[in-house]
């Protein structure tokens, strides 16, 4: 793999990301198994406790689809074809297994078309219940249950009580890492630019947990020491919010202008970093709680509070804090066509953040970088109202 | 004298705006596949007509889709910038532009002269000029006679379909079943009316509203879009060139302020010579 020295953290990512999955394939020549997974409801703890790699598969947004498409149907939305055309076509032949969680319906409804077209020896769909209440928690501790009986099985191997609270150990330090990155784009300008985390973060989903905790404190160490340059007075600081965003394009098309991208509500950056599992006498249930409860997204996420201000305020609190604390003059809502989780969500979200005191771009669009032209466009006329 | 040229390189069309404390002259070409070459030869046609020389020209803006290929402007500002500021300084009392152009339409909210917020339709062609030329070119009427036929229709008929392709195979199965072509252009217009003002609508809607673009030549879509807003709509001049005019007018207000602050704005090294559109 690449060495993570000192002064290469940045270097290592940009390769991690333009190569993404090397580092699974050299792992599993060396005899390690690699479990791929979608969404942010992958549960990493427990195949890092089974000693499997887990790799958050991701597409590619400047290949068109062209073979995924006879297997499935072209209503499902654009990013599981991507992901799911890139595995026909081999970019994930080193996988001895997958894992989909039940996020939303274009994962649900497919699973059968993932697991009987790619034919892997393992599979396994996890039935993330989209209620939050107690019985839901006993649920999903239950399926938690047999996706590690499932993973023992596979693997031929226990998997301790002891082992999930080590990794629950491991990756809760993976976050606290990886939330003092995001710290340094607090300054203005930030220290890392945009387009360097989001390298980070692509690159932090494909490799072993350890590994990645080294990358992120080889990149901080290496941005710290960037000389701070002048912030530019009329750059503004923007905010990037949707689900899976994993390239650099669109992120490119924003900085380009001269803005900076100073933080995010994506479940590929702040969604998958910002709660920590909670160290329970039973690992298990804190996994559970931090699945179910504390990552809110927009399927499993259902409100308490006794008035719509209240719910929210619980739903998109975190964004009004990020305003505050990233000082974010703006907020682009990216969406996937089809999307209609996130969809649904839309009008709350702009009104919300507005409310907030930055302006929102909504748009929504393919997996894909045919149409970048067009929302370059829209992004520039967003910047030059905002300035 | 200083002098402001704002060029405006749309999908179809490659609008020219030279200014100084007036507009000195304005041209409309047509844009090809080659950007660069047709902006350098548009603003070439533009300052002999105004009997200038590039030399002349103290700033230049560059917008539209193809603003980026425009070798020798100094700086690139969105379309949907200079619209608003081009139509605010034609009608101030507009608060609503519609502006129909070749491959998107779009709707800006002006407060104070800036925009507030603004909707662009461009994922596909219903709802734009492209449609327009489809439709016309099916039914075998030149694009510049289909408004005015479309006015002498005794009943819109209905067109169900806002896909391009989709819409052209209802209009040519309706012509052979007898529907009058003056029937099929009425529907055809209140389709793309329709289309329009469902977007336009996601903004708060204020009065004045105008429309610009190529499709504010069209007085049947502008009639059908009227009835859709239920009030007159106003449309400048020249609505082609709303763009190009508030591009120069931008390039005028940039200067002033570099010139209030006692500098000059660094200008784009190019000259104005043919660029290679393959480098």
């Amino acid at each position: 793999m690449t060495d993570i020295r000192d002064g290469n953290g940045l270097a290592a990512a940009e390769k991690l990301y333009t190569q993404y999955g090397s580092r699974a394939r050299e792992l599993k020549a060396s005899g390690k198994k690699v479990i791929g997974y979608l969404s942010a409801l992958g549960p990493v703890e427990i195949m890092t406790a089974a000693g499997v790699l887990p790799i958050r598969l991701k597409g590619n947004v400047s290949e068109a689809i062209s073979k995924g498409d006879a297997y499935m149907e072209t209503i499902v939305c654009p990013f599981v074809r991507n992901v799911f055309d890139l595995a026909v076509k081999g970019k994930y032949d080193f996988l001895d297994g997958m894992v989909l969680p039940h996020q939303c319906d274009s994962i649900d409804r497919t699973n059968e078309t993932w697991s009987y077209t790619l034919g892997l020896p393992y599979w396994h769909f996890l039935n993330v219940p989209h209620v939050t209440d107690d019985p839901s928690i006993a649920f999903m501790k239950e399926i938690l249950r047999i996706f590690i009986k499932t993973l023992e099985k596979f693997t031929g191997k226990a998997i301790t009580d002891q082992a999930i609270a080590d990794a629950v150990k491991a990756h809760n330090n993976n976050r606290k890492l990886m939330r003092e990155l995001y710290d340094l784009r607090k300054s203005n300008p930030p220290l890392i630019s945009g387009s360097e985390m989001m390298k980070v973060l692509v690159a932090a989903m494909s490799i072993p947990v350890e590994e990645s905790s080294a990358l992120i404190e080889a990149v901080m160490k290496e941005v710290k020491e960037r000389k701070p340059a002048a912030a530019n007075p009329k750059a503004k600081r923007i905010m990037l919010i949707g689900d899976q965003i994993d390239d650099v394009a669109v992120i490119e098309a924003i900085e380009s202008t001269g803005a900076y991208l100073v933080m995010d509500d994506l479940s590929t950056g702040s969604k998958m970093y910002w709660q920590d599992v909670d160290a329970t006498a039973d690992p298990v249930q804190g996994i559970a709680e931090r699945y179910l409860r504390k990552l809110k997204i927009p399927t499993t996420f259902v409100g308490s509070a006794d008035t719509y201000q209240g719910i929210l305020e619980e739903r998109f609190g975190h964004m009004k804090k990020y305003v505050n604390e990233f000082k974010v003059d703006g907020a682009i809502l990216f969406i996937y066509k089809y999307c209609d989780p996130y969809g649904f969500e839309v009008p709350a979200i702009k009104s919300y953040v507005e409310a907030a005191g930055a302006p929102v771009l909504y748009l929504e669009d393919e997996y894909s970088t045919s149409s970048l032209a067009r929302v370059k466009t829209r992004i520039e006329a967003f910047l030059e109202m905002i300035a | 004298m200083d002098y402001f040229a704002g060029v405006d390189i749309g999908s179809t069309m490659t609008k020219v705006v030279i200014m100084s404390d007036r507009i000195e002259v304005s041209l409309i070409g047509p844009t090809g596949p080659e950007h660069r070459k047709l902006a350098n030869r548009v603003m070439e046609e533009a300052l002999n007509k105004a009997r200038l020389t590039f030399e002349d020209l103290t700033y230049i803006v560059a917008t539209g889709y193809g603003r980026i290929n425009v070798p020798f402007a100094d700086r690139q500002i969105t379309e949907i910038t200079c619209h608003a500021k081009g139509l605010h300084s034609l009608l101030p009392s507009v608060k609503t532009v519609v502006d129909i152009g070749g491959q998107d339409s779009k709707g800006i909210k002006i407060v104070n002269g800036k925009v507030m917020n603004f909707v662009m339709n461009d994922k596909c062609a219903a709802g734009t000029g492209r449609f327009l030329e489809i439709i016309a070119d099916s039914l075998g009427v030149p694009l510049e006679k289909i408004g005015e036929i479309s006015l002498t229709a005794q009943k819109i008929a209905a067109v169900s379909s806002t896909c391009t392709v989709f819409a052209e195979q209802e209009i040519i199965s309706r012509l052979a079943s007898g529907e009058p072509i003056a029937n099929l252009l009425a529907g055809i217009h209140d389709a793309v009316a329709t289309r329009v003002y469902s977007l336009v609508k996601k903004l708060n809607v204020e009065a004045d509203i105008a429309v610009t673009g190529g499709g504010a030549k069209n007085i049947g879509l502008v009639k059908a879009l009227e009835s859709k807003f239920g009030q007159a709509l106003l449309v400048p001049p020249e609505p082609l060139i709303t763009g190009a005019l508030g591009a120069a007018l931008m390039g005028k207000d940039i200067f002033a302020k570099y010139m209030a602050e006692g500098q000059k704005p660094t200008r784009s090294v190019n000259k104005l010579e043919e660029a290679t559109f393959f480098e």
